[in-house]
Parts: C-alpha cells; sequence; structure tokens
C-alpha cells in the first residue's frame, strides 16, 4: 500500500525509535511518542530553549520540533513551533529575522508554511514535504537511519545541532 | 472522469446563509450594530467572504483594533478558516441543522493555538495549491500538477475564489482523470473527522484486493472493524453506502481535491 520508494509507517517507527536511544546516549532531548491506537499518529519531539540576541538584549525563547509522518509523500515531516517567555508564538517573520533558519527570503515563505498539525491538530510551521521527498528516496538505500539522513537533509535549514555520533 | 455533470454543478451551487453577530465585548458603540445576513457559497472558505461584513462592524469596534485579525466562532468553538465553509458547518451543525448559521466575530484574543494566522488570501491561496498538490500525490503521484503551467494553477484558484463553475472545471477534469491502464486512483485523498473533530487519513484504494470497485461501506468496514452502523455526511448529505469511492472522489470532493467527510 506504500507509496512506491517512500517509506512506510512502521519503517518510520522503527528507525524513530533506533534514533531515540541514540539521542538518550548523547543526552540530545529527542523522545519517542508512540500512538497505540492510531499509529500514523506516532512522532519523535525535542523541547529545547534558544538564545535570542536583539539590540544586545538577551531574551530566552523556547523551541519545539516535532517529526511526523506524513501520510500523503510517504516521508518523515519536520515541523516546529518558537514561542517567547510571554509564551507568545513568533511569526513566520520573526523566525526568519532570527536566522534559526538559513533560506533566503524568496523561498523561505514557499518552503515554509503554517499549517495546522496532521498528528498535534494544532498551527505549527511545516517545512513542505516535497523538498526532502526526492532526495530521501535515493537515499534511502544507502541509509542506516532514515530520520539521521532526513534532519541531514533538514539541518543545514535549522540551526539544530546534530552531533555527528548519530551517524555512527 | 467526472461525468455526472449535474452533480458537480449541484455540489458548487451549494449555499449557506450566515448571520454573523460581533462578540459583545468589541462592541464600543451605545448603539448595538445589526446582525449582518450573507449567503456565502458552501466551497468557498470563510477569509474569501467576509470583507463586506468586516467593513460593516469596523465602525462598531474599538479603533485599535481595526487592524488585528478578525476570527469566527460558533458556539464557543473557533472556526479553522483553513477548512471549507460547508465542512464546517457538516461538522458542526449537521446531526442538528440550524438555519441561518449563526457566528460570532472577533477582533481580539486571536485563538492561535488553535486557527492558523491568515493576514491575506494569498495564505489561503497557499494553503489550497497545497493541499489540491498532496492530493495529486495521493491519486497520480503528483503528476498532473507538476505538468501544468502556472496559468492552470492560476485558473483553478480563480476559478474558485470568483465562482466560476466552467472555468474551474477546465482545470480540475485533468486532476480527476484517472491515468494508465487501471480505472481509477492509485489513492483516494479523504480525511475522515469525528464530531470533536479529530481525523484521521489513511491510505484508502478505489478497489479491493479481487480488483473489484470499492464501496464506502467495504472502506468502513476496513477501517472500523468493530463498529457497526458508521455513516458519512459531506456538503450536507449522509452517504449512500454503496456509493464506489471512485465516484465518490471525483465528484463529491471539495475543490482542495480531498473528500471530507464528518462520522455522524
Amino acid at each position: 500500500m506504500s507509496i512506491k520508494n517512500g517509506i512506510t509507517i512502521e519503517e518510520f517507527i522503527e528507525s524513530c525509535n533506533k534514533f531515540c536511544e541514540i539521542s538518550e546516549r548523547l543526552s540530545d532531548g529527542w523522545k519517542f511518542y508512540g500512538n497505540e491506537v492510531d499509529k500514523y499518529k506516532s512522532y519523535i519531539k525535542k523541547c529545547s530553549f534558544l538564545q535570542q540576541v536583539k539590540s544586545d538584549i538577551n531574551t530566552l525563547l523556547r523551541a519545539e520540533f516535532v517529526i511526523f509522518y506524513n501520510l500523503s509523500y510517504g516521508v518523515p515531516s519536520f515541523s516546529f513551533n518558537v514561542w517567547n517567555s510571554s509564551g507568545v508564538l513568533l511569526s513566520l517573520e520573526e523566525i526568519r529575522q532570527m536566522s534559526l533558519i538559513s533560506i533566503n527570503k524568496d523561498n523561505f515563505f514557499s518552503i515554509i508554511t503554517q499549517q495546522e498539525h496532521p498528528v498535534l491538530l494544532r498551527p505549527y510551521f511545516v517545512i513542505h514535504p516535497c523538498h526532502t521527498e526526492v532526495l530521501l528516496r535515493e537515499l534511502k538505500e544507502v541509509s542506516k537511519n532514515i530520520i539521521v539522513t532526513f534532519l541531514g537533509l533538514v539541518t543545514p535549514l535549522l540551526r539544530l545541532d546534530l552531533p555527528f555520533e548519530y551517524g555512527l | 472522469m467526472a461525468n455526472d455533470r449535474e452533480v458537480l454543478r449541484e455540489i458548487w451551487d451549494g449555499k449557506l446563509p450566515i448571520c454573523f453577530q460581533l462578540a459583545q465585548e468589541e462592541i464600543m458603540e451605545i448603539q448595538q450594530p445589526d446582525p449582518f445576513y450573507v449567503m456565502v457559497p458552501r466551497l468557498s472558505y470563510f477569509p474569501l467572504v467576509t470583507d463586506k461584513m468586516k467593513r460593516h462592524f469596523l465602525r462598531f469596534i474599538s479603533q485599535e483594533n481595526a487592524d488585528s485579525e478578525m476570527w469566527l466562532d460558533y458556539n464557543g468553538q473557533p472556526l479553522k478558516w483553513h477548512y471549507p465553509i460547508g465542512f464546517l458547518y457538516d461538522l458542526f451543525c449537521g446531526n442538528d441543522p440550524q438555519l441561518p448559521w449563526t457566528l460570532t466575530v472577533h477582533f481580539t484574543k486571536f485563538p492561535e493555538d488553535v486557527i492558523l494566522h491568515c493576514p491575506n488570501k494569498d495564505i489561503v491561496e497557499a494553503h489550497y495549491m497545497s493541499t489540491v498538490k498532496e492530493a495529486d500525490v495521493l491519486k497520480h503521484r503528483g503528476q498532473v500538477m507538476s505538468t501544468m503551467q502556472k496559468k492552470d494553477h492560476n485558473q483553478l484558484w480563480l476559478g474558485l475564489q470568483n465562482d466560476k463553475f466552467d472555468q474551474f472545471w477546465a482545470i480540475n477534469r485533468r486532476l480527476m482523470e484517472s491515468h494508465g491502464d487501471n480505472e481509477g486512483f492509485k489513492h483516494i485523498p479523504i480525511r475522515l473527522y469525528s464530531d470533536d473533530g479529530t481525523c484521521n487519513q489513511r491510505l484508502v484504494s478505489p478497489k479491493n484486493g479481487d480488483g473489484s470497485r470499492k464501496n464506502l461501506n467495504q472502506m468502513i468496514s476496513e477501517l472500523y472493524p468493530d463498529k457497526n452502523d458508521v455513516k458519512f455526511r459531506t456538503h450536507g448529505v449522509t452517504l449512500p453506502l454503496d456509493t464506489p469511492l471512485q465516484w465518490l472522489s471525483e465528484h463529491m470532493s471539495y475543490p482542495d481535491n480531498f473528500l471530507h467527510l464528518c462520522l455522524c
């Protein structure tokens, strides 16, 4: 039933589990949230704090990164939200300006959009899957862990540390 | 291919009478504003049909909120603009019809943990086009959308936005064609909603294992093996259980090319 060359939900969950085992060893903060009732709603999440320096004022932001399974495209998808210290959601333009993400302005808004999260059912910023889909299909055969490979594709866009040890 | 043109036309022409009322806490004038009545296409989206209503209420609210993002609620539940209007009505009032549909208008306290921001109509268009694209990935591995030109994409959107049936279907018919020797889509773009609004998406084939056409009843027994008497509503209609999924997808999908079915 899976879309040709995409990954199945079972492969996704297995990779997530392995990835989170490594993450735990490295204390990198990724956790697996399995869903017994609906396996398609399983995901991994990492919460962290980001420093923002704006006109010499240092503020702390809270960020949440979620990787879920995109059923239509048959690929993992990357989503995130960033809140300021008062709990207000940062806008996409604010996120673009803090260069958490290095994509030029023209492409930025076509690659990242706010969507209702298919799993968490709340607004999240989602990196559009069609940009990762093609690459991921080609890399699938040589990948040891599809989540590591996927994050390798996404992390150049995001200031998100991915320890080398994941590749070992 | 979508051949039952009368059905397509009937669904396209579906309208809902809406009564918009300004939330009491927004009213800054002694005089109470009249409610604003309007007939809107079921297939449209709220940000496309609320300009006039917004202007009607603007002079009754605090001017400092005049530029803030307007949002709507029904019975205290914020309405998600990124779903078609008719779907929202079926979800909230399907079992208990209420006409006109009375909605409350807000200009403050935008519930950003529930509703997507919608600063302009370009956001609606971007959201619409990405949903059509996703549907095409399910139906034809994305091949139809990727071979279309930018002007075709525009025509699809403008047809919907301006309520032009012929303009819209001239392009949409290509998205509703089956390719290759197999009659039918690879998968049916379908989203199933419980009455609490939670959505389940599944990969659904238009055919059974033996190659015969799969109907709604067969899909239900696959997806809900433990439940009896499952029924679905869309466009205000409770769907007959023997409806073939392929026909349903071609004729009863919303303009975003997805079937949005409410459990009833």
